[in-house]
């Protein structure tokens, strides 16, 4: 089956100015992303992830800016918009986010009624009366209860998971084509976290949503995604369905990552950690990003960087195992518990 | 919110009279000889200086004096002036010069709020670009030159450029209060350029600014919407204080231009021991500056929702 992609983003580069020295955050990344589905990207603290999704709504801070690549969306390529007006046209209305920390993401002076109505009124031109009636309809379908009282209250007065729903439901309210979730569950408790998975999961069914998630926790991916992206140090390093991610991974970086998982880790011993950091991104990253910190490395991975090999029509890696040229490699052992223990668990 | 309004008045009221019964005592303290003028001193006997100090109850015990000055307080008598302008009653004395000061002072606060909030505005909007550094510039200037030094260039720039009188005269006050309304505004303007354009910079880089980016305000709608309302909560708790301190009149720029205003009084009175002029100045200054923290307090409750300052009762 093939299908049409809503979105494109194409041999994206990303560098950011620091200090007068250029750091290349994304290093040609693409992904298609596909109608309906949900899109987890998983990676470390500072692979590129948030910059990536980003980019695709202009978010980028002041020092950044995309130096090459396209992000094609709806038959225009948005990577080479330049002014707010033109951003204004997606923003909210065509792709919306939610970000990490609901405590912070909301005008702490500013009722939360009239913070979801603001939106409303930006992107649907509704206004007034109308508008705040959409508003406390919203707050009703991210689960706050009692919405007409609690409209009229500021932002201190909600927990942290009823926060997070009413930047969901601002995030929502003009029903938008793309819902990027930057760490959406990171900030909150543990007992929250599968509620909002839930409303968001609900959300996108209703409001025919194509979600993106970026998120460091595995446990979230397994939960929610139809495909999973891995990235390391400002590129996308292997893609598939999560099926594919967590039981036939391919790139070293993915195995390491699964590995770590504390899951398959046995009691009384260390949970395995990847050792080395990664590249510092300040300078020209030769070969394979991931090399350096993987104890099999092949005398290419230092040389070149690979290009993506085909394991099956959804799935691809960046990595030079999948070469018909390269010795034989076996999955590690962990990868093969984690793939036993989930069979066993279905 | 009441509850904590009158608490804090009558907090405010203990304080002020803490103050003043401070400087009542020490009053107290110097020798006698004080009350009279130099003339007086001199021609009058001791007899006759003890008559009259019997008279005015200054010779009765400490407690009961305090006692009937509270009584005044309270009747709002503030006796008469003994030194400066003999057989005057005080609050005549400084009505006066009250009204010189209060002028130049709203006068100045006006045009700095307006002018040093607008610099800020510019400045936060143009952050780190010429403008910014500019306003900047202005800022670190006015803080880092002694202020006689400014005043100077400005006396020099107003006077023989623009031909401006240099000194006050209650012949002319409107030319010749400018340059003093000049120099007091001069750095308040820096103060309220520097806090509007903190608090803007501080806000603009919250989260909800980016939320807000990411429901699709423009940057436009986001300064007037968000960032500057909420820039000016912390602002708005100085405005009173500052507004009632102007008012006191400026020690400096009242002496620099001859100004017959509250500030150079003090320091007069207290030179010249003239106790009633000092013990009301004193309640003035401290009531002008203890209320103006009280109604910087009340403003900020009225304006941020978040603040509910008597504890409890709020909704979780």
């Amino acid at each position: 089956m093939t299908r049409e992609p809503i979105l494109s983003a194409k041999d994206i580069e990303i560098e950011f100015t620091l200090r007068g020295k250029v750091l290349k955050a994304i290093r040609r990344c693409s992904i298609d992303l596909y109608e309906g589905e949900t899109l987890a990207i998983v990676g470390e603290s500072g692979s590129g992830k948030s910059v990536f999704t980003k980019s695709f709504m202009g978010m980028l801070d002041a020092n950044g800016r995309i130096t090459g690549g396209s992000i094609m969306y709806e038959g225009v390529d948005i990577s080479k918009y330049k002014t707010e007006k033109e951003w204004l046209g997606i923003r909210g209305k065509k792709i919306s986010m939610v970000m990490q920390d609901p405590m912070t993401s909301l005008n702490p002076l500013k009722k939360i009624g009239k913070q979801i109505q603001e939106s409303i009124e930006l992107n649907q031109g509704i206004h007034g009366e109308e508008a705040k009636r959409l508003a406390i309809d919203m707050m009703g379908r991210v689960g706050i209860i009692d919405p007409e009282r609690r409209a009229n209250q500021y932002p201190h007065e909600f927990s942290g998971g009823m926060r997070q729903r009413v930047v969901i439901a601002i995030a929502c309210a003009c029903k938008p084509h793309i819902l990027i979730c930057d760490e959406p569950t990171t900030a909150l408790d543990v007992t929250i976290q599968a509620q909002i998975l839930d409303l968001i999961r609900g959300l996108q069914r209703d409001l025919k949503m194509t979600v993106i998630y970026i998120t460091h926790d595995l446990g979230v991916v397994a939960n929610v995604a139809d495909r999973v992206a891995v990235m390391y140090a400002g590129q996308i390093v292997e893609y598939g369905t999560a099926e594919e991610i967590f039981y036939y991974p391919w790139h070293p970086y993915t195995w390491a990552l699964l590995s770590a998982l504390p899951q398959l880790g046995v009691k009384g011993q260390p949970l395995p950690t990847i050792d080395g950091t990664p590249p510092n991104l300040f300078n020209e990253v030769k070969g394979d990003a991931f090399a350096p910190r993987n104890k099999q490395a092949l005398a290419i991975d230092f040389e070149e960087e690979p290009p993506f090999f085909r394991v099956s029509d959804t799935h691809q890696a960046k990595t030079w195992y999948l070469d018909p040229r390269a010795p034989k490699v076996e999955h590690p052992a962990a990868i093969l518990q984690l793939r036993e223990k989930m069979k066993k668990g279905r | 919110m009441l509850k904590y309004t009158i608490k804090r008045l009558l907090q405010s009221l203990i304080t002020i009279l803490v103050v003043v019964t401070a400087v009542f005592l020490m009053m107290r303290m110097l020798p006698t000889d004080y009350y009279f003028t130099e003339e007086q001193v001199m021609k009058m006997t001791d007899e006759q200086k003890h008559d009259q100090l019997e008279a005015a109850g200054l010779l009765d015990p400490i407690p009961t004096q305090l006692v009937r000055f509270y009584g005044d307080l309270f009747r709002l008598n503030f006796g008469d002036s003994r030194r400066i302008s003999v057989g005057v009653p005080v609050i005549k004395v400084i009505s006066q010069r009250f009204t010189i000061s209060m002028k130049l002072g709203c006068i100045s606060l006006v045009f700095s709020l307006a002018i040093g909030v607008a610099i800020g505005i510019l400045q936060a909007r143009n952050k780190d670009r010429l403008l910014d550094h500019v306003g900047t510039a202005y800022t670190i200037f006015v803080n880092a030159v002694p202020s006689l030094v400014s005043y100077s260039l400005v006396l020099v720039f107003g006077a023989r450029v623009l031909g401006l009188p240099s000194l006050y005269s209650s012949r002319n006050p409107t030319k010749g209060s400018i340059l003093p309304i000049v120099c007091l505004a001069l750095a308040s303007i820096a103060h309220y350029a520097l806090w509007t354009r903190r608090y803007m910079v501080d806000e603009m880089n919250k989260d909800y600014i980016k939320l807000a980016r990411v429901k699709g305000m423009a940057s436009k709608d986001i300064m007037t919407r968000h960032v500057l309302k909420n820039a000016f909560v912390p602002l708005v708790q100085y405005i009173p204080a500052s507004f009632l301190l102007t008012i006191g009149g400026s020690l400096l720029v009242e002496r620099f231009f001859s100004v017959p205003g509250m500030g150079p009084l003090l320091t007069d009175a207290i030179n010249r021991y003239d106790t009633n002029v000092v013990q009301t100045c004193v309640l003035i200054y401290a009531s002008l500056g203890i209320i103006g923290v009280f109604l910087g307090d009340v403003l900020m409750m009225l304006v941020d929702p978040r603040i509910k300052l008597t504890g409890g009762g709020s909704t979780r």
